[in-house]
C-alpha cells in the first residue's frame, strides 16, 4: 500500500519519467555560442594585431635599410672628395672630385716632322656629387636625392618603397677643415610608425684639399 | 543543425568540430607571432657601428698629424646617446678603444649598451698608419 502511493508520488512529481536531454544540450548550446562568438572575437583581434605588428616590422625595416644605405653613399662619397661645401642647415651637401678629363691624350705622341715627342697633358675636370632633401610637386614630405649636378631630381635613394614610406628629416654636415674631418647627421621618419631613426658619425677625408 | 542537436552525441560532434577549429586558428596565430617579435637591438647595432666609424675616423685624422692615438672616445659627446629605440627610453653607448703596435696600430673599438635589461656590443677593427718624421 505504502509502496503504492510512493510510486504514485515519485511518478507525480516526475522522478519515474525518462529523463530527456535535448532540453539541456539546447540550453548548453545557448551559453556556449556567445562564448564561441567571444573566444572567435579576440582570436580575430589577436590575428589583427598580429598583421599589424607584422606591417609595422616592414616598415621599421626599410626605415632602417634607407637610412643605412643613404649613409653609406655620403660616407663613400666623402672619403674620396678633394673638397665638399655644406649649406647651414638645408639639407644639402656637395662633394667635389678631380678625376682625369681624356686618358687617351696622356701618352707621348711621336712627331715626326719635328724628330720629337709630343705629349699632350689630360685635363683636370671637377666632378661634383650632391645630395640634397627635396620635395617633389605631388609629394607631401622630402626624399633624400644624389645628384651629379645641380638641379636635376630624377633619383630619390631614400622613401618611395612598396612596404613603409619614409622622409627626411633633416641630413646635417659640418667640416673640421684642420683635421679633415666632416660630420655626418642623417633623420629619417617612417611614415607608416612615425618612427625615427637618428645615424650621426663622422668621416676622416684624406684627400681634402685645405688651403 | 537543431536535427544534430536533438541528442548529446549531435552536440558533442559540433562541440569537436568546433574545438578543432579554434584550436587550429589560434595555433595558427601565434606561429604567426613567433617570428614577428621585434628585435630592437638591430636599430642599436646600426647607430653604433657608425659611432665606432667616428672614432676611427677621429683616430685616423690624428694619426695622420702624427699625433699619439688616445683611448678616450673622441667623438661628439651628444652621439654617445641614442633615442632610435623609442624617445622615451634613451639609450646611452659606451666606446672602449683598444690600440695595439707602433706605427702601424690595430684599433679596436667596442661600443656596449643595454638595453631591455640585455646588455650587447659590437667590435670594429681597423688598421692605422701614424705619420712620423724620418730622422
Amino acid at each position: 500500500m505504502v509502496g503504492k502511493i510512493l510510486l504514485k508520488l515519485k511518478g507525480r512529481f516526475g522522478l519515474l519519467k525518462k529523463v530527456r536531454s535535448g532540453g539541456f544540450v539546447l540550453i548548453e548550446f545557448a551559453i556556449a555560442l556567445p562564448l564561441l562568438v567571444m573566444i572567435l572575437y579576440s582570436l580575430a583581434m589577436v590575428s589583427l594585431n598580429i598583421f599589424r605588428l607584422g606591417r609595422d616590422q616592414l616598415a621599421d625595416y626599410v626605415l632602417e635599410a634607407e637610412a643605412q644605405y643613404a649613409m653609406k653613399r655620403i660616407t663613400q662619397a666623402a672619403r674620396f672628395a678633394k673638397d665638399v661645401q655644406t649649406y647651414g642647415d638645408s639639407s644639402i651637401v656637395k662633394f667635389v672630385y678631380h678625376s682625369l678629363g681624356n686618358t687617351g691624350y696622356n701618352k707621348p705622341i711621336p712627331d715626326l716632322k719635328n724628330m720629337q715627342y709630343l705629349l699632350y697633358t689630360s685635363r683636370d675636370i671637377r666632378e661634383t656629387r650632391y645630395f640634397r632633401g627635396y620635395k617633389r610637386a605631388n609629394r607631401n614630405y622630402p626624399n633624400l636625392y644624389v645628384e651629379r649636378q645641380e638641379g636635376s631630381y630624377t633619383n630619390p635613394i631614400t622613401g618611395d618603397n612598396y612596404f613603409g614610406d619614409t622622409k627626411l628629416n633633416y641630413l646635417h654636415c659640418a667640416l673640421d677643415k684642420p683635421k679633415k674631418i666632416l660630420h655626418i647627421e642623417l633623420e629619417l621618419e617612417s611614415l607608416v610608425t612615425e618612427r625615427k631613426i637618428k645615424i650621426a658619425t663622422a668621416v676622416f677625408m684624406p684627400g681634402l684639399e685645405v688651403e | 543543425m537543431i536535427k544534430i542537436l536533438k541528442d548529446e552525441r549531435g552536440f558533442l560532434m559540433v562541440n569537436v568540430i568546433f574545438l578543432t577549429l579554434i584550436t587550429a586558428f589560434a595555433a595558427m596565430i601565434l606561429l604567426n607571432a613567433a617570428s614577428r617579435i621585434k628585435n630592437p637591438q638591430s636599430t642599436l647595432r646600426l647607430t653604433a657601428l657608425y659611432l665606432a666609424n667616428e672614432q676611427l675616423a677621429q683616430l685616423e685624422s690624428l694619426a695622420t698629424a702624427g699625433s699619439e692615438l688616445p683611448t678616450s672616445f673622441q667623438g661628439e659627446p651628444k652621439d654617445l646617446i641614442t633615442e632610435n629605440l623609442s624617445e622615451e627610453n634613451p639609450i646611452e653607448f659606451e666606446v672602449k678603444t683598444e690600440i695595439n703596435g707602433d706605427n702601424v696600430c690595430n684599433v679596436k673599438v667596442t661600443v656596449s649598451w643595454i638595453a631591455n635589461g640585455r646588455e650587447d656590443f659590437i667590435e670594429v677593427e681597423r688598421a692605422i698608419w701614424i705619420a712620423k718624421e724620418s730622422s
